[in-house]
């Protein structure tokens, strides 16, 4: 009321100017990004990619008859379906086969297998036909790729958890309103950085050298990731959680885990949800990755195949990821609407 | 046993001075009420009590105990405090939020487990009914409920250590008047029944005239006023709230507008 005669009155309404969303600044500001682009765009070869997609695409719908992209995709995609589903054994493999005792849904088939060799006499190309009885399970390939899956969500899971129990405490120390001391803030951040400074492929190379091939070394490698990622949003949340519950737990006298559990949590734990979900899912994908490495879950399985060319189940193995993935997804939106 | 403030003086690090050489006494069970304008110093003046604000000269005691940071983990309980914004756990029950008014009193895995002694909940019910809410307000959140009604609960958790000494920063200045009035009652009653003292600031005149036992009135830092409210006369009041356009405005608000 009385600050309104403060202000210096300077012509009427009519001449004063009105703030305009962008000026000579913003000009400025986007030839800048665009040097920027076209310099780095450059050095990425991004007009490579778009060229060559470009054609993949007119390959696609019968416009170019040949493309590179088109090719190389085509190739791969061929061979990947049909998927494999069923899982085929020769039985002379298999170890005290019994014809009467076969597994559910399994069934003997003979195959003949026509092989060209070179006969060293006549020094002529020769057909060669064997006959070979198979174990065929329908869904085989299936149950053991379901198995996998399993196993690499088995990791996730546990990678998140010892994740959130690494990150909490991180957090704790690692915020300006809570920490004990300002060491302590910085060693924390210091630590946390570090943790998210490693990928979990890489951590993963390492884990695997140390605690040998398997599931162990894939949670290991996951957890130290994202509990740094939990650690740095975890603490960020305390710091911009609303001072007054705080400030009125402090004045009667509650210490800070207290403070922690009845004026800070409370506020920061629907965040919390979101973000542990968020890395529950990232840690599924990145568990299938880590498997390259030979950290346990469905990525040993895929590289296996892929060095074999079996890209049949290779495309299997994929599927199977995608659907993982998207149950995921269904799961989480249906926990964030039930919880938060 | 009392509440005394010995010539405080409080300046923040960018140079503001805050308060300036402020002494008085309250005792036990008295209602004082601290008038000012927006930025006199009454906010300050009440965190100096607590230790949310450090007093630069001079020194505040409860009952003989000076308020230093080693003896502040003694004192606080003993303070209890209400807040302009109510500063409840928004997304936390009525009955967390009161209850948690009695955490000094808890060990602290007991408080995180949330295991509050039996004592203690049955206490919390009592005096969530006596701030006039009901059973089925104990499980709804903070935030459901009207602002009026939330300052019940600020009420509520402030006594839940039957603290002989109630901070009260501007406790219904975001409240209609009618629940302004309902409010300070309450704060009243309960203080009067338990013996204890309020220190309360307000920047309604005609509140502070109803309320109050004693009025101690700042301007600027300094203290200009203190005594009855009935010796609080129109100039007195021109003197505490400085320009007199300023004044209009205050007897218009004191008129109940």
């Amino acid at each position: 009321m009385n600050g309104a005669t403060n202000i210096v009155r300077r012509g009427t309404p009519d001449k004063w100017r009105f703030p305009t969303p962008f000026g000579w600044r913003t000009v400025l500001v986007a030839i800048v990004a665009m040097a920027i682009l076209l310099r780095t765009g450059a050095d990425v070869d991004i007009g490579r990619a778009i060229v060559q997609s470009g054609e993949g695409v007119a390959a696609g719908a019968g416009l170019v008859e040949d493309s590179q992209v088109a090719r190389g995709f085509g190739a791969i995609l061929g061979q990947m379906f049909p998927p494999q589903l069923a899982e085929v054994t020769e039985t002379a493999r298999i170890a005290d086969f019994d014809p009467d005792r076969l597994p559910l849904f399994a069934h003997v088939e003979t195959q003949v297998v026509t092989v060209q060799s070179l006969d060293p006499e006549t020094m002529r190309m020769v057909a060669r036909t064997t006959q070979r009885e198979v174990l065929v399970e329908p869904l085989g390939y299936v149950v053991q790729v379901a198995a996998k899956l399993i196993e690499t969500l088995e990791i996730a899971l546990w990678g998140t958890l010892l994740a959130v129990l690494m990150g909490a405490p991180l957090a704790f120390f690692g915020a300006r309103n809570l920490s004990p001391h300002w060491l302590l803030v910085t060693l924390s951040r210091a630590v946390v950085s570090l943790l998210r400074a490693v990928p979990e492929l890489i951590s993963a190379l390492f884990f695997v050298l140390a605690y040998g091939f398997g599931p162990a070394a894939g949670v290991l490698a996951l957890a130290l990731h994202a509990a740094g990622f939990l650690g740095k949003f975890y603490a960020e949340d305390i710091e911009n959680a609303d001072r007054g519950p705080q400030e009125a737990l402090r004045a009667i006298g509650a210490n800070r885990l207290k403070l922690l559990r009845y004026a800070i949590l409370p506020q920061v734990l629907p965040q919390y949800v979101a973000y542990t979900l968020y890395i529950l899912d990232r840690n599924v994908r990145m568990a299938t990755v880590i498997g390259l490495v030979g950290a346990g879950g469905i990525g040993l399985e895929l590289k296996g195949r892929y060095d074999l060319y079996q890209y049949a189940h290779v495309g299997t193995i994929l599927i199977a990821i995608y659907l993982l993935v998207l149950a995921l997804d269904q799961l989480s939106s249906w926990f964030r609407r039930r919880w938060i | 046993m009392s509440l005394i403030f010995e010539k405080v003086g409080k300046r923040y690090p960018d140079g503001t001075i805050a308060l300036t050489d402020i002494s008085f006494e309250v005792p036990r069970g008295q209602f004082c009420v601290v008038l000012g304008r927006s930025g006199a110093g009454k906010s300050t003046l009440l965190k100096c009590v607590n230790g949310l604000a450090v007093p630069s000269e001079g020194r505040v005691s409860v009952d003989g105990v000076s308020v230093t940071p080693r003896t502040l983990a003694k004192l606080r309980p003993q303070v209890g405090m209400i807040h302009q914004s109510f500063n409840l756990v928004p997304r936390a029950s009525v009955a967390t939020n009161v209850i948690a008014g009695a955490l000094p009193a808890v060990s602290t895995p007991r408080a995180i487990l949330g295991l509050f002694p039996k004592a203690l909940r049955e206490k919390a019910c009592a005096l969530i009914a006596e701030v006039g809410l009901d059973e089925e307000h104990l499980t709804r959140r903070a935030a459901a409920l009207s602002g009026g009604q939330q300052q019940r609960v600020g009420v509520a958790r402030a006594f839940m250590l039957d603290p002989p000494y109630v901070l009260a920063d501007e406790p219904v200045a975001s409240l209609d008047p009618q629940t302004s009035i309902d409010i300070l009652a309450l704060l009243e009653r309960e203080a009067k029944e338990r013996g204890a003292a309020v220190l309360c600031s307000l920047h309604q005149i005609d509140l502070a005239m109803r309320f109050a036992d004693r009025i101690v009135a700042l301007r600027d830092g300094r203290l200009v006023f203190d005594g009855p409210p009935d010796a609080l006369a129109d100039g007195r009041i021109r003197h505490i709230y400085g320009s007199p356009r300023l004044e209009t405005s205050i007897s218009r608000q004191a008129v109940g507008a």
